[in-house]
C-alpha cells in the first residue's frame, strides 16, 4: 500500500492521514495497520494517566523535550474526552506542549476518545503503531483524565505513569484501598504545593509492602511546570523499560496486557455488531414493550434479548468456554 | 456511532496578540456543534500552525486575529500551505477584520470571514455546508 510505504519512509502527512483513517474505522486503515505491525514492538510506549489538571500534558511536554535533547525521536498521542451530548471534542493538550513541539522530529497528535471506555480511544493503539512506523522510538500516550481510573491505557503501553497531586486525597485513598490500579510509576506532581511531600511519603509507605510482578512501584516527587525531577523520572522509566523487556515477570505482564487489550477491543466491536443485529430482529420491540409494561422484569428481558441475539448452539459453546 | 466523517478544525492564534477569549468561545461552539476542535494556544508562528494542521490532519484552519495584521498573516499562511502541499484545507478568519479587507482575504483563498460579533451559528453553518460539499 502506497500510504504505508510513505509512512515507513517518514512522511508525516501520510502518517496523519492514516491515523484519521483508523479513527474513522475504515477497512483501509486497519489493513494498513496490519502492514505496519511487523515493524513495531520496539518503541518505548509510555502512558500518562491521572485526574484532570494533574499536570499530564505539562509532564509530557517536559519528558518529550528531554528525550528529544538526547536525540530520541518522540511521538505523542494526547487523548481528550468526546462530549456525550454533542459528540464533539475540545482538544487542548497541545497548548501545554510548546517546548516539546520545538524538538526536532517530534510528532504530536490530539485525539478524541469517541466514547471508548478506559481513558483512550479505539484508534490510540493504531496511532501508536503508525508513529512507530514513522520512526518514533519513544511514544507518549496521555489518557483522557476524566477523574476515574483509566487503566485501558496500560494495555497499550510498556510503562504507565500515574500523576497525582496533593489535591487528589480521595484518589490516594482509593489507591491505598486497592480500588484503583496504580500503574508502574507514581508521580507526585506540584511539589511546590503544601502537602506534596507528605502525600508522596504516604503512598510510598503504603506501596513499600507490595511488589507487582517483581517491580517495586516507585513514588517520585516532581514539579512538571518547572521541569524539576524530570531526569530522575527518565532514569526510572529506563529501569522499568528494561524490567519489561528482560525480566521474566515483565515479559509476562506485557503478554497479559496484550490479551486484555484485545478483549477490550473485541467487547467494543462485538457489542456494536450484536446490538445492531438484535435491534433489527423481529421480537426485539416486543420484548422491550413487555418490559416497559412491567409484564417482565429487566433481568428476564436481558436473557430474552440474548437468546434472540445468539442462536442456541453458539450460546452453549460460549458458556462452556467460559468455564474452561 | 455515526459513520459520517467528523469535521476536524484547528483554531489557531497567530502572532503577538494576547487575547484568546474569542478563539475559545468559537472553539467551544464548534465542539457543541459536534466538531473536533484542536486549539493551538497563543503566540503561534505560521510555520507552527501549518505543522499542527498537518499532524492533526484537520479539514479546517480557523485563524483568530485581533491585531490588524490579518493581511500579511493570511498571506504567509497561504504561502506556507502551498509550500507544504496542503491546499485542500478550508481556511476561515475571525477577529477584528474591517469589512473593506474581506474581498482581499477571499482573493487570497480564505473561504469565510467572520468578524467579531458574527453569530456563532453562522460560522457553524458555514463549516457544515462547506464540509458537505467536499
Ligand atoms: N503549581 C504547579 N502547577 C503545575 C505543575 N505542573 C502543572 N501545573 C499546572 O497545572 C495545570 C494543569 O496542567 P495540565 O498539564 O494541563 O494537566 P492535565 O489536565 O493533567 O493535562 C496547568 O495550569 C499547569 O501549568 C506543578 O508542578 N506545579
Ligand atoms: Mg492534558
Amino acid at each position: 500500500m502506497e500510504l504505508v510505504k510513505k509512512v515507513l519512509q517518514g512522511d508525516e502527512g501520510s502518517a496523519a492521514r492514516l491515523i484519521s483513517m483508523i479513527e474513522e474505522g475504515l477497512d483501509e486503515g486497519y489493513e494498513a495497520v496490519s502492514l505496519i505491525f511487523p515493524y513495531t514492538g520496539k518503541a518505548h510506549v509510555i502512558g500518562v494517566t491521572g485526574g484532570p489538571g494533574a499536570g499530564k500534558s505539562t509532564l509530557i511536554n517536559r519528558l518529550a523535550a528531554s528525550y528529544g535533547r538526547q536525540g530520541e525521536k518522540v511521538g505523542v498521542i494526547a487523548v481528550d474526552p468526546t462530549s456525550a451530548k454533542s459528540d464533539g471534542a475540545f482538544l487542548g493538550d497541545r497548548v501545554r506542549m510548546k517546548d516539546a513541539e520545538r524538538v526536532k522530529g517530534i510528532f504530536i497528535r490530539s485525539m478524541a476518545h469517541r466514547g471508548f471506555p478506559g481513558g483512550i480511544a479505539k484508534a490510540t493503539l493504531g496511532a501508536a503503531y503508525v508513529l512507530e512506523g514513522l520512526g518514533k522510538k519513544v511514544i507518549f500516550v496521555e489518557s483522557v483524565g476524566a477523574g476515574q481510573t483509566e487503566m485501558q491505557v496500560s494495555t497499550i503501553c510498556d510503562s504507565v505513569i500515574t500523576v497525582l497531586t496533593p489535591d487528589y486525597g480521595d484518589e490516594i485513598q482509593l489507591m491505598k484501598a486497592g480500588l484503583i490500579e496504580i500503574g508502574d510509576i507514581v508521580v507526585m506532581n506540584k511539589m511546590d504545593r503544601t502537602g506534596a511531600a507528605e502525600a508522596a511519603e504516604d503512598i510510598a509507605l503504603h506501596l513499600a509492602g507490595r511488589k507487582d510482578n517483581d517491580w517495586q512501584i516507585p513514588v517520585l516527587t516532581i514539579q512538571a511546570n518547572k521541569g524539576e525531577g524530570i531526569e530522575k523520572l527518565i532514569a526510572t522509566l529506563d529501569l522499568h523499560r528494561r524490567h519489561m523487556r528482560d525480566d521474566a515477570q515483565g515479559k509476562f505482564v506485557r503478554k497479559e496486557r496484550m490479551k486484555r487489550l484485545v478483549l477490550a477491543l473485541f467487547k467494543e466491536e462485538a457489542w456494536g455488531t450484536l446490538l445492531n443485529e438484535v435491534r433489527a430482529k423481529e421480537g426485539f420491540a416486543g420484548i422491550m414493550g413487555k418490559l416497559q409494561n412491567r409484564e417482565i422484569d429487566p433481568y428476564r428481558a436481558v436473557r430474552m434479548i440474548l437468546k434472540l441475539a445468539l442462536p442456541k448452539k453458539e450460546r452453549k459453546t460460549a458458556r462452556r468456554s467460559k468455564r474452561a | 456511532m455515526g459513520t459520517q466523517k467528523k469535521i476536524k478544525v484547528l483554531i489557531a492564534k497567530p502572532g503577538l496578540d494576547g487575547h484568546d477569549r474569542g478563539a475559545k468561545v468559537v472553539s467551544l461552539a464548534l465542539k457543541d456543534a459536534g466538531m473536533e476542535v484542536i486549539y493551538s494556544g497563543l503566540h503561534r508562528t505560521i510555520d507552527q500552525i501549518v505543522n499542527i494542521a498537518i499532524q492533526e490532519d484537520v479539514d479546517v484552519i480557523g485563524l483568530s486575529i485581533m491585531t490588524g495584521a490579518h493581511i500579511p498573516i493570511t498571506q504567509r499562511l497561504f504561502q506556507k500551505i502551498r509550500e507544504k502541499g496542503i491546499g485542500n484545507k478550508t481556511v476561515f478568519v475571525g477577529g477584528v477584520i474591517p469589512s473593506r479587507d474581506i474581498p482581499k482575504l477571499k482573493e487570497m483563498g480564505v473561504s469565510g470571514v467572520f468578524p467579531g460579533g458574527t453569530p456563532l451559528a453562522e460560522t457553524i453553518k458555514f463549516l457544515q455546508s462547506t464540509m458537505l460539499k467536499r
